[in-house]
This record gives C-alpha cells, sequence and structure tokens, in this order.
C-alpha cells in the first residue's frame, strides 16, 4: 500500500504514521531530477525576468535610461506622489467599472444559455466567447472607425435613419470617452465571465434546483438562493481575472482616453519606458505597483478556485435538469445575448474589414474608396509573409510548450505535493500576473547577452512565461478529474510513472490539454506588449505590425493584418471545435 | 527502468539547451571591419554582396522606408535591406543595450537627438563616414561626419479640405495665433505626444524673441478654443481625414503629404513663421555587422538617387543641395510653400524641452 491517500478531489496526501515507500534513487531519482529542470525551466523563464524587471525600479534615472547609482527616488515618486497615484486610482476605477458590468453581463448571459430553452444555443454559445478570439487591438481600430463622434458609422447611420424617418439624430456614440473605454474592454473582457459561469453552471449538479423547485420555489428564487451561491465562487474568480486584466490593459485606455485626460498607471509605464525623457525606473516601480495588485488577486483566485472545486458538483453528469422556460421572455432573452454579439462580434468585424479594404478612413463609404490593395501588399511584402510565418509558427510552439510544462508541473503538483512542488506551480503562474511590457523589459535584459536575443526564440520564451500559467491551471484541473487509483493500480502492475502519465494521464486529460494548445495559441497570436520590445528583423510578427503600422497612421493597412490575424484565430477556433470537438472553453481557468 | 532512463535524458538534454541558450554572446561576436575612407561604390557593393543584406533600425513610417529600401534594392541586387521600426528614445536604448552588450545587429541607425547621436560618434559607437555628397548637405543637416538628415522635418496644419474653406486656411497659414479666431472653437485637434517634432511648435511658442507674434499666455488661449487632444501624433491625423476634425494643430509634413498622395481629403499649410528642422538623421553603427552593405545603404540614401526615393515614398523635403523639389503635391494650386523659415535654438531646446513639454500638456489636460 502506498503512503498516500486519495482526498475527494484527488491530490494525494501522506497518510500519518505510514511508512514511506524506499526510494532506489534518492535525491537522483527521475521524478526529483525532472522536478528539479522544471524548477530551473520556470526560474529562468518566469521569475529571473520579473526580478531584472523589478531591480530597475532602483536605480538613478538620467533622461536617457539608468546609471550604476542606486536610488529610491522612482520608487518614493511613484508610490508617495500624487501624480502617480492618480495614475493608479485611474486604473482600479477602470478596473472596477469594467469588472462590475462585465460579471453582471457576463454572468446573465451565461444563465441564459445554460439554463434556460432559448433557442440556438449553441450558435450563441460560440459567437459569445468569439471577441476572445480578436486582437484587443484590432476591436480598438474597429470601434475607431465605428464608434467616432462625427465619423463613426454607428452615428452615420442613425443620422441616416433619422434623416429618412424626417427627424434630426444628433450623435450618441463617442469612443474617445472614459465611457467608450470602458464600453470596449466590457466588450473584450464579457466572455472571461461568460466562460468561468458557464463551466460552472454546466457542470453543476442539477438536483439542488431540483429540489427546491419541486418544494415551491419560483425561477427567480432557485436561480438567485440556489444557483448563483453555488457559482460564487467562480463568479469572484472571474472578477478577480477581469479586474488584473484591464487594470495591465494599455493600448485603449491610452489611446481612447486621450481626449479626456484619462491616464492609467500601464499607459504611464508605456510612456516612461519609450518616450524622452525616459523614465526607467519609474515605469518599472510602477510595475511593481500593479504586480502587488496581481500577485494578490492570484493569490486569492487560487484560494476561490480551491473553495470552488469543494462546492461545485462536478459529477460528470452535467446539466440535466429540465431547461428553465422562457416563455415570452425568450425574445428579451435572445435581445441580452444577441445585443452582445451584434456590438461584440459583428459590427467591429464589418468595420475592420471595411476598413481594411478602404484607401483612406472615411465616415463616407463611396465606390471610388475602396480598393483591395492592401491585401495585395500584405501578400507581396516579405516581412507580412515572414511574420505571419513567425506567428504560426511561435504560436504553434508556444502551445505545445506550455502543455508539456504545465502538465508535468501540475502532475507533480498534485501527485507529489510537497512545498517544493506547490512552489513550483504557484511560481510558474505568477506571470499571469505581471504587465507584458514589464515582463517584456526584464526579458529583454536578462537575455541580451545570450545568443537568443534578436532571434524568434525569445518570443517564444516570453510567450511561455506569459502562458505557461493556463497550462499549470487548467491541466491541474485535468489531473483532478482522474482517480489515483487508476495510476496506482497501473503501477502495481510494474508500469513505470512515464507508462501511467503515457497510458492513462494523457488519454483522459487529452481533450483539455487540447484545448490549452489551442487556448495558448490564440492568446500568443494576440500578444502585443512583450513581443513590441523584443521583436527583431528577423522575428516580425502579426500583432507588432499591425501597431507599427497603426503607430505610423496606415490605418487601413493594420487593418488588412488584423483581418488576417483574426481569420487565423477563428480558423484555429473551428478546427478545434469541428476537428477536435473540442470546445475551447475547456481551458478556462474555471474548471 | 526504460522511461526512467528517457527521463534522465530529456532532463540532461533540457539542461544542455538551457546552458547553450546563455552563452554570453560574446563567445559569437561579429564586428565591424575598418573600411577605407575613400573606398567606392562599387568596391562597397562588391564586397555589399557578400555580406548579403544591411539591417536598417528606423523611427520612419514602415511602408515609405520599405518602399525607399526596395529602390536600394533593385539598383543594387543581391543585398537586402532589412527594416525594424523602433521608434525615437526607444531605439537609442535599444542600440545602447545591444552595443554595450556586443549583441551587434543594426547596421543603419536612424535618431532624432543630435546630442545624443554627437556622443555616440564620439564614443564610435556611430562611424564616422563621409557620403560622396558629403559638401552637398549644409551644417545645418549632418552631424560632424555620423550622421545626416536627409529630410528637412517641418510642422504644418493638415486640415480636411471639405471641411476648411480657402479663406480659412489662409488665416491658418498667415500665423499660429490664427487659430484663435473664435470660428476654430472646437474644431483642431491637438497631441500630447512627447517628439522633436511635437514639441517644435511649443519651442517657437514659448522664444523670449517671439518671432511668431504671438499674444501673451498664447498655449492657454489655444486651449481654451478647446481642441480635442489625443496622445499621439497619428490619431488627429487620420481624424482629420476621416472628417471627425476640421484640422491638426501641428503634424508632420511627409505624412500629410503621403496622405493626400494615397487620395485622402487633405491639404496643409505652413503657419508663418515655420520651423524647418534636422530631426530624423541616418548614421552607420561603429559596429555594423555588415560594415560594406551599410556604407553603401548610407551613400545610397544620401544621393540624389536616395533624395528623389525619399521624395517619392515620404514626400520629405530634402537637405541635398542642388535637387529639385518633385513632390507631387508641389506643382498643386493650393500648394504655398513655407514663407519665413524658423530655426530653433538647440541650446534653449536642450535646457527647456521637459519643462515646456509639460506646460503644453498641463495646459491641453486642463482645458
Amino acid at each position: 500500500m502506498d503512503a498516500t491517500t486519495a482526498t475527494e478531489t484527488g491530490t494525494a496526501v501522506r497518510t500519518p504514521g505510514a511508512r514511506r515507500r524506499p526510494d532506489r534513487h534518492g535525491w537522483l531519482a527521475p521524478d526529483n531530477l525532472l522536478i528539479a529542470a522544471l524548477s530551473i525551466v520556470v526560474v529562468v523563464i518566469s521569475i529571473l525576468p520579473l526580478i531584472y524587471a523589478i531591480d530597475a525600479a532602483f536605480y538613478k534615472e538620467t533622461m536617457i535610461g539608468l546609471t550604476t547609482q542606486r536610488s529610491l527616488k522612482a520608487i518614493y515618486e511613484v508610490y508617495f506622489t500624487s501624480e502617480y497615484l492618480s495614475y493608479f486610482w485611474n486604473a482600479l476605477s477602470l478596473g472596477f467599472i469594467v469588472t462590475v458590468i462585465s460579471v453582471v453581463y457576463g454572468v446573465g448571459m451565461a444563465l441564459i444559455i445554460s439554463r434556460t430553452d432559448i433557442p440556438f444555443k449553441n450558435t450563441l454559445d460560440l459567437l459569445t466567447i468569439m471577441p476572445m478570439f480578436v486582437s484587443p487591438f484590432t476591436g480598438l481600430i474597429a470601434w475607431i472607425s465605428l464608434g467616432s463622434e462625427k465619423t463613426g458609422f454607428i452615428n452615420g447611420v442613425l443620422a441616416e435613419v433619422g434623416n429618412f424617418l424626417g427627424f434630426s439624430i444628433e450623435p450618441l456614440v463617442n469612443i474617445w470617452t472614459f465611457g467608450g473605454i470602458v464600453w470596449v474592454m466590457v466588450l473584450f473582457f464579457c466572455p472571461f465571465v461568460y466562460l468561468f459561469t458557464i463551466g460552472n453552471l454546466r457542470g453543476m449538479d442539477s438536483t439542488l434546483e431540483e429540489a427546491a423547485r419541486t418544494s415551491g420555489a419560483g425561477t427567480f428564487y432557485t436561480l438567485t438562493r440556489i444557483t448563483l451561491p453555488v457559482c460564487l465562487p467562480a463568479i469572484l474568480s472571474a472578477s478577480l481575472l477581469v479586474f488584473i486584466l484591464s487594470t495591465e490593459v494599455y493600448t485603449m485606455p491610452g489611446i481612447l482616453g486621450a481626449p479626456d485626460g484619462f491616464v492609467t498607471l500601464t499607459w504611464q509605464i508605456y510612456k516612461d519606458s519609450t518616450t524622452f525623457p525616459v523614465h526607467r525606473a519609474h515605469a518599472a516601480a510602477s510595475g511593481t505597483m500593479i504586480l502587488w495588485i496581481a500577485v494578490a488577486g492570484l493569490w486569492l483566485q487560487r484560494r476561490l478556485t480551491r473553495k470552488a472545486e469543494k462546492f461545485v458538483t462536478v459529477t460528470g453528469k452535467g446539466f440535466r435538469g429540465k431547461p428553465i422556460p422562457l416563455g415570452v421572455m425568450k425574445w428579451p432573452a435572445l435581445i441580452i445575448v444577441g445585443a452582445y454579439i451584434i456590438f461584440a462580434d459583428i459590427l467591429p468585424l464589418i468595420a475592420i474589414v471595411l476598413s481594411s479594404l478602404m484607401k483612406y478612413s472615411s465616415g463616407v463609404l463611396t465606390a471610388d474608396i475602396f480598393t483591395i490593395s492592401h491585401y495585395v501588399k500584405f501578400f507581396s511584402l516579405s516581412e507580412v509573409r515572414l511574420a505571419l510565418w513567425n506567428t504560426m509558427m511561435l504560436a504553434a510552439l508556444a502551445g505545445a510548450v506550455c502543455v508539456v510544462l504545465g502538465f508535468l508541473i501540475s502532475y507533480f503538483e498534485v501527485r507529489r505535493s510537497n512545498r517544493v512542488t506547490v512552489t513550483l506551480a504557484f511560481l510558474g503562474t505568477i506571470s499571469v500576473a505581471v504587465p507584458g511590457l514589464i515582463y517584456g523589459i526584464g526579458m529583454l535584459w536578462l537575455y541580451l547577452k545570450t545568443p537568443l536575443y534578436g532571434t524568434v526564440w525569445i518570443l517564444l520564451l516570453a510567450f511561455v512565461a506569459k502562458y505557461l500559467p493556463y497550462g499549470i491551471l487548467v491541466s491541474r484541473s485535468g489531473i483532478l478529474q482522474v482517480h489515483p487509483d487508476l495510476e496506482q493500480s497501473a503501477r502495481v502492475h510494474g508500469a513505470s510513472p512515464l507508462r501511467v502519465i503515457r497510458s492513462i494521464l494523457i488519454p483522459i486529460a487529452k481533450p483539455t490539454l487540447i484545448a490549452v494548445l489551442f487556448f495558448v495559441m490564440l492568446s500568443s497570436i494576440k500578444e502585443l506588449s512583450a513581443s513590441l520590445l523584443l521583436y527583431s528583423q528577423k522575428s516580425p510578427i502579426l500583432s507588432v505590425l499591425t501597431w507599427n503600422y497603426m503607430d505610423g497612421g496606415e490605418y487601413q493597412f493594420a487593418s488588412a493584418v488584423g483581418v488576417v490575424q483574426t481569420i487565423l484565430m477563428i480558423g484555429i477556433v473551428i478546427i478545434t471545435r469541428i476537428a477536435f470537438r473540442i470546445k475551447l472553453e475547456a481551458a478556462t481557468l474555471s474548471k | 527502468m526504460g522511461s526512467n532512463s528517457i527521463i534522465r535524458k530529456a532532463v540532461l538534454a533540457c539542461g544542455i539547451a538551457f546552458a547553450g541558450a546563455l552563452v554570453p554572446a560574446a563567445f559569437t561576436t561579429a564586428s565591424a571591419a575598418e573600411i577605407a575612407a575613400d573606398k567606392s561604390n562599387d568596391a562597397l557593393y562588391a564586397d555589399a554582396k557578400a555580406e548579403g543584406s544591411v539591417v536598417v533600425y528606423t523611427s520612419n513610417v514602415l511602408a515609405g522606408m520599405n518602399a525607399v529600401s526596395a529602390d536600394f534594392m533593385a539598383q543594387y541586387p543581391g543585398i537586402t535591406v532589412e527594416v525594424t521600426r523602433i521608434v525615437g528614445m526607444q531605439q537609442y536604448q535599444r542600440f545602447a543595450q545591444e552595443v554595450a552588450a556586443n549583441q551587434n545587429i543594426a547596421d543603419i541607425i536612424n535618431l532624432t537627438d543630435k546630442p545624443v547621436l554627437t556622443e555616440l560618434i564620439n564614443s564610435g559607437d556611430v562611424a564616422r563616414w563621409k557620403v560622396p555628397t558629403f559638401d552637398r548637405f549644409t551644417d545645418e543637416y549632418k552631424v560632424e561626419d555620423g550622421g545626416y538628415a536627409l529630410t528637412a522635418t517641418i510642422p504644418v496644419l493638415i486640415y480636411n479640405e471639405t471641411k476648411v474653406t480657402p479663406e480659412e486656411a489662409d488665416i491658418l497659414r498667415n500665423s499660429w495665433a490664427g487659430v484663435l479666431d473664435p470660428r476654430f472653437k472646437g474644431r483642431f485637434a491637438v497631441q500630447t505626444q512627447k517628439c522633436g517634432l511635437c514639441y517644435v511648435g511649443v519651442h517657437l511658442f514659448l522664444d523670449p524673441a517671439n518671432p511668431a507674434k504671438l499674444p501673451d499666455n498664447f498655449i492657454e488661449k489655444v486651449a481654451a478654443q478647446e481642441p480635442v487632444v489625443y496622445a499621439d501624433l497619428t490619431n488627429p491625423i487620420d481624424r482629420v481625414i476621416a472628417g471627425e476634425q476640421d484640422f491638426t494643430y501641428w503634424s508632420w509634413e511627409a505624412i500629410a503629404a503621403t496622405k493626400r498622395q494615397s487620395g485622402a481629403p487633405v491639404r496643409f499649410v505652413y503657419p508663418d513663421p515655420t520651423p524647418v528642422f534636422a530631426n530624423n538623421y541616418f548614421s552607420v553603427s561603429g559596429h555594423a555587422p555588415h560594415p560594406n552593405a551599410a556604407r553603401l545603404y548610407m551613400n545610397w540614401l544620401a544621393s540624389e538617387e536616395g533624395a528623389k526615393s525619399f521624395q517619392k515614398h515620404f514626400n520629405g523635403a530634402t537637405t541635398l543641395q542642388g535637387v529639385k523639389d518633385e513632390r507631387s503635391f508641389a506643382s498643386e494650386d493650393w500648394y504655398k510653400p513655407v514663407k519665413t523659415e524658423y530655426k530653433p535654438d538647440f541650446k534653449r531646446w536642450g535646457e527647456n524641452y521637459v519643462s515646456d513639454m509639460e506646460k503644453w500638456i498641463d495646459a491641453m489636460s486642463k482645458k
């Protein structure tokens, strides 16, 4: 008998007093060697860049960089002066508002799609998560076309409708405001809440709700007193993730917030890092401020996720109860979900495609303004072809590496649970909390003196570091689904640990692992912050090209690059759905 | 047993891979060879073909730089130009870090800051290289023999021709203070980016000699006109093209002309007096991995062919003397050239850049 006993969730714990099986290899046992190797990888890829980035906060600055003298000036000015505290406050308030709205709408849509008899469920489900597969930067370009006050397509169409009906409609939408920032960010973060919640709602045992209904409880009472409380840990978990993500995004608030004078801390980090006079120590110090929030959030999220695992009755049966009949409420429900799909998917896609086919930006669409020259140019420029190839290759490799590393780290955390493996898993996930820009700076400094610098491989390391957390957390949930008895019986029959992993764990966890693979691929295709600092002439990627062309004022060509990038991502989603019969929502951290 | 062995081998392989990845680049360095100062283009080309490529770091618009490079490649087959866009101070930092780490990637750099460039020339990190047309550049447009401003940087007010009348365009052209005319309230865009071109207007406004004859508290008065403030230089241009704003208070002539060339309904005026200055220097890296190709490319950029290519693809005002202005807009009837040139005082620029920009940003933020 092994010295461990499986808990209800599958986590192995030592039984008090049990004798440990003698280990023939001691510290040199293959397991330990592998753990040591994984630790080195995590430290080199995830932790050292972070240390390098933070270290910069403690140097004296010149107008163009850092001196070799140590100083606490930047830390003081960031943490204790009103200027930076106001940027920090702006980031927090924006994060809070975006989170609250995203949670309300995301949970609402998850309830409607998972718990009611709304028609077209599968289609609505796919379209609701689609914004996750569009680069937020591409979405930003689209919303500038759609939501500008005087020339935006939305106000233009409304004005035309007004003219047709015989009255004038003043512009209703202006994306270049604080409200505009919130709007675009909510559209992009809603799917995270949706996925976190719907995973729980689908996996939840329906007998509790049926019991409530049998006892005479109404639909509303059942939803608010039974369904939502059970999902509360997942909702809180989603809230934290959205809060962290929305405080670290800088392009949307930075660009759209300027007319309102709204500056967030991450936009200030970008400006401090890139414009003269450079405030690199201030950027690093500001990064630590974001980091503390994110680390605290991550820690809280891990606790909540663990609680969620206790609360949620993952029985494998899924939701088998009778869906709530909507009756006449079917149309309002369809409008709620449909409105989201129109604003988050359909309109931005139309806008970005139109923009990519125009000679220049215009609120008036006439035949002579259209051209296919941007696409001709796209495929004729060798740099763009290289970017397309690099993007696909890096996405595939980052996905594969994150699956392998994530699976192994989680395996050891769950099946060989001790301080080392738990710490390893925590360190591996910490990078989810670090703004990409800060990470990019750390990576650049760490790898500057190595042959990796200037190659496409430094981008691969950055992607692996950034998305390894998904690999770890999602694999963990996949491994937890496999009862340790299966592995133990295989071991009793003489199977080696590797054989057990290969023949038992991987086949069972395969759908989850494939979902992780494609999820990391999609995230890598979108990554911009770290890539901007690390790319070189040998390693252009599509997201950086989009930024470079937009920054140079070539919005239409940037749109064409964005369209190709989006097609690439939607293609991946369709392949995972059709060829592998896997839904990418399996790759959420809520499982 | 077999699988344990596989794990051990895998761990060992990973270890070797990581150790290999972390080997300092010092062991794999490439250093720039000494090139004779009078080496001819033919000799440079012969050696450049063996090098195969030239790596250019640029702050300029990517499409334009790619087009210029394509012209070079057409003239010198066998050499590939690889362009990486890294803007402003980021480029200096990256170049300086790479040099310090002996990770030499760039052959040509494209900096905007003259004092920084001077420092790099003196330290040897930027090569001293006299292009064959050296004497056709005035001192204003070169930094010793290490940096060449191939085009003059000129701010313009870009306006949407369907929104601004010719009469209004004249008001804007006649004086920087024209923007204070009540008719322009709420119709224009400004930006708060920090860059040389972004600063030059502020530099003029705060010139103690007041050559533009501006009223007191001019910046505050501009802010009182309620412009829409954008975070960077290109957003306002795009918004003017789209018709969202009527004109920018100020942008870059080269972008304005390129947009017009693409069919966008924009024109521009040079408000009087107009800063005309060097802010876009090309240099050969002192550690260029492709030293012959780099010098050949630099020679070509500074030649008449290069100047014409820049005119065609960038619409930049060439600084190479004796080259005719063949930019398409220069022959259009609405076009009126710069009336009075204003030369920035770079000493005051260096001393006051930070505080002046803060003053501008503060005023626009409080509008």
